[in-house]
This record gives C-alpha cells, sequence and structure tokens, in this order.
C-alpha cells in the first residue's frame, strides 16, 4: 500500500519501507515537507502489503478508503446544499468592515504588487501605510497557543472548504489558488504548532526555520526545500528567520 | 497598447547585448535599472537578452478581473482570522524567551501575513491601479483611522499611481 503526502506529493511505499504506515508513531512527519501523519492519503491504485504482518494495514486501509469516499459525499452533499442557499446568507456590517490586522495586510498585498511592476516608491508607500496598521492593531484579547491552534482548526474546517465552494460554484480559478495553496500552508502552520505542544523545543534546536517568502510554507530543516513544496518556486526564495539570540 | 522594457536583475548575467541594441541607451544606466523615461518600447533588448532578463511591459494595465459578492464575502472570513492568527503569534514571539518558541512564533505570523496577501489579492485588490485601490485611499484620507495615519503617504499615493477603471 502507497500513502500520498497531500502537501508535497511524497509517497511512502510501504513495500519499500517494510513498515506499514499506521505503524509509524503519531510524532512521525513527512521527510520531504515536514507534514503530519494526517496529511497523508492512501493511494487507492496502489497494491495492498501481501504476507501476514500486512493484512492488519491492509484491511485498516481498506476502511480508510471507505472513510474518505463518506467524506468525499458529505462534502459534495455540503456543496450542494450550500449552492442552493449561498445567495441568501447574511453577512453583517461588521463583517465587511475591515480591521487594521486586515487593512495591514492589505497594503503589504498592493506594496508587492508595486514591486512588481517596478514601482519602487508606491512599494515604499504601502508599506508605510501597511506597518502604521500593524502597530496600531488593537491586541487580540487572548494570546495563547490554545486560542491560536483553534483558530487555524477552525480555518481547515470551515474557512477554506467555504471559501473554495464559493469559488467553484463562481467559476474564480484564482480564489481556488489561493486554497488549495492557503490550505496547505494552515496544514503545516497548524502541524508545527501541534508538534511544540507534544515536544517543545527539541525539533527547533539544531534546525533553522525558513519561510517560502511566496506562499507562506513553512520548512524546518538545515537548507530550505530545493523547490517549495506548495508553490513551486526556487530555495532562494525562502527567508530564514534569524534567531534571536545570535550565538 | 504602449510597452516599457524592465530588466530582472536576478537573471541578467550581464552580457550587454542590451546595450548594444537599445536605440536610446534607456539599458544604460549606473543602477542596472532600465530608464523608462528614456525607454520608446521597441522590445529589441528583450528580443536580444540571451538571459530572457527582460521583459516587455504593458505601461497600462487592463482592469483588474471582477471578483463574486459571496466570493469576497467568504474570503473575508478568511482574512479577518489570519489577520489575528499573526497578531497572536507576533504577540508570542515578542514575550517568549526561549529561541525555538521565538522562531516558530515568528515564522508563524509572516506566513499568516503573506497567506492573508494573497487573499486580499484575489478578493478585490489585486492592482494598485484598481478603483478599488484608489477608493480606499478615498476613504482614509476622508477619515483617517486615528491621528498618527500616515496622510501624506496616502496623498502621494493618489497622486503616483495611474488608476486604470
Ligand atoms: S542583454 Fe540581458 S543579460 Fe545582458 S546585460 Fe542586458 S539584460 Fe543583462
Ligand atoms: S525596449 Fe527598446 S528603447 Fe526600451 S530599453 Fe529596450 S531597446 Fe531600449
Ligand atoms: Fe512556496
Amino acid at each position: 500500500m502507497k500513502y500520498i503526502c497531500t502537501i508535497c506529493g511524497y509517497i511512502y511505499d510501504e513495500a519499500k519501507e517494510g513498515r506499514t504506515f499506521k505503524g509509524l508513531p503519531d510524532s512521525w512527519v513527512c521527510p520531504v515537507c515536514g507534514a503530519a501523519k494526517n496529511a497523508f492519503k492512501a493511494d487507492e491504485n496502489s497494491k495492498p502489503l501481501s504476507g501476514a504482518e500486512a493484512s492488519g494495514a491492509a484491511a485498516e486501509a481498506g476502511s480508510d478508503l471507505e472513510a474518505d469516499k463518506k467524506n468525499t459525499d458529505n462534502a459534495f452533499s455540503e456543496t450542494m446544499a450550500h449552492a442552493g442557499n449561498g445567495a441568501e446568507e447574511e453577512f453583517d456590517e461588521d463583517m465587511k468592515k475591515l480591521s487594521a490586522g486586515e487593512l495591514a495586510a492589505l497594503c503589504s498585498n498592493l506594496a508587492r504588487g508595486c514591486e512588481k511592476q517596478y514601482m519602487a516608491r508606491e512599494a515604499a508607500l504601502f508599506k508605510e501605510i501597511a506597518d502604521y496598521f500593524s502597530t496600531t492593531a488593537p491586541a487580540v484579547p487572548e494570546t495563547d497557543i490554545e486560542h491560536l491552534a483553534a483558530l487555524f482548526k477552525k480555518d481547515l474546517e470551515s474557512g477554506y472548504p467555504e471559501l473554495f465552494n464559493e469559488a467553484d460554484s463562481a467559476l474564480d480559478r484564482g480564489t481556488k489558488r489561493i486554497c488549495v495553496w492557503g490550505e496547505k500552508v494552515t496544514n503545516i502552520q497548524s502541524t508545527l504548532l501541534a508538534r511544540w505542544e507534544r515536544e517543545g523545543d527539541a525539533f527547533l534546536k539544531n534546525a533553522e526555520v525558513w519561510v517560502c517568502s511566496v506562499c507562506g510554507f513553512i520548512y524546518v530543516g538545515n537548507t530550505p526545500p530545493e523547490i517549495c513544496p506548495v508553490c513551486k518556486v526556487p530555495s532562494w526564495k525562502f527567508d530564514k528567520i534569524e534567531r534571536r539570540y545570535p550565538a | 497598447m504602449k510597452k516599457a522594457a524592465f530588466r530582472n536583475l536576478r537573471l541578467c548575467t550581464k552580457d550587454c547585448l542590451c546595450l548594444y541594441v537599445c536605440p536610446t541607451g534607456a539599458t544604460d544606466t549606473e543602477d542596472s535599472i532600465i530608464d523608462v523615461s528614456k525607454c520608446i518600447g521597441c522590445g529589441d533588448c528583450a528580443a536580444a537578452c540571451p538571459s530572457g532578463a527582460i521583459s516587455m511591459l504593458s505601461t497600462e494595465l487592463p482592469p483588474q478581473q471582477k471578483k463574486a459578492e459571496n466570493v469576497i464575502s467568504y474570503a473575508r472570513k478568511l482574512t479577518k482570522n489570519k489577520a489575528d492568527e499573526e497578531q497572536i503569534a507576533s504577540a508570542i514571539s515578542g514575550m517568549v524567551i526561549n529561541d525555538g518558541m521565538y522562531r516558530l512564533m515568528t515564522a508563524l505570523a509572516k506566513s499568516a501575513r503573506l497567506v492573508n496577501e494573497d487573499i486580499m489579492r484575489e478578493s478585490g485588490y489585486m492592482l494598485p491601479q484598481s478603483k478599488n485601490t484608489k477608493e480606499l485611499l478615498e476613504d482614509l484620507l476622508n477619515d483617517p483611522p486615528a491621528a498618527g495615519f500616515p496622510v501624506d503617504a496616502a496623498k502621494e499615493l493618489l497622486r503616483l499611481i495611474k488608476f486604470n477603471e
């Protein structure tokens, strides 16, 4: 049986590894992109591992497939239900008003847009406005890891699926792109936070932390990946997060 | 549509063919950035460059793609969350002593911002030249969020940008 990483496409082949996927510890992560075990999907076309030891794995994998199918069905019926009432969904005015944090991102996005068009002065001005909003944004009341983890979870469970469905019915492939990228990045963010809560700083001590400057994918390791597993840009597009206390 | 040449400094290998072919000398500058005021948009430099380092960019861009109202509404739900995620991560990174935690939180804040910028880009703010951008800048000027708002920056942007809608 083969398992495919939904973030980067890495294939875990049980036959080659000599170890069932299910048998891997929960702390195991994708060797290429660092995704957690639950980001892997069973490859429906691959043959189950033969032999007595593997039969359990195959049976489990089978039930996985069933579960997957169910999920797909659910997602589908939700889409249909949604398509029916999407137009009537009410968004209150507060929702539409941009917060300072949102305005910061909006303006730094426009700064990037200017930079791409070689408009250096305009880029600097948008950056100035973005920084103004960053520094004046009122503090979020719950500044803790649990709250952060809950927000990631919400994005993954409802934020991205809802936006993707809406973009799909509007034939808006640009928005579908940011859903595909953003969902993967959020998945990694959430995995890293869970890893921190489980292992503390052990996995960060002798490793660098890199951020893809295009899509936000975070990678922990000595050198950045050759190409970003999410948006496919080359390694020089990764920025290293500097240590707080340089040695 | 009128075009102008732009050189990607990262790709430029200094083969200098663009210097030979340019009829106006626009490609020959002390900072390697092509002089737009001299460029007549003939495209000869781009055709000659062996490194594919020059692109011809329209000086007037078409209006950005229209976005469905509902797509924007759902995008706003995400941008609200992403902004909060960035803020929480950056607040924690400012408080912690542990270097691993500090770097993880700094990375999460940076990452959340990048993801948020991308959603903004796809929900009505792709082009700095758009009507949406113009209206946003005007709104901020008419009703500044607070006394410290950089009014001059907004004014200069409204003056500099060639809005296209
Ligand atoms: S021809 Fe291309 S590679 Fe050579 S100097 Fe000009 S831009 Fe650079
Ligand atoms: S497009 Fe023509 S005028 Fe402009 S820089 Fe290139 S060669 Fe010179
Ligand atoms: Fe990336």
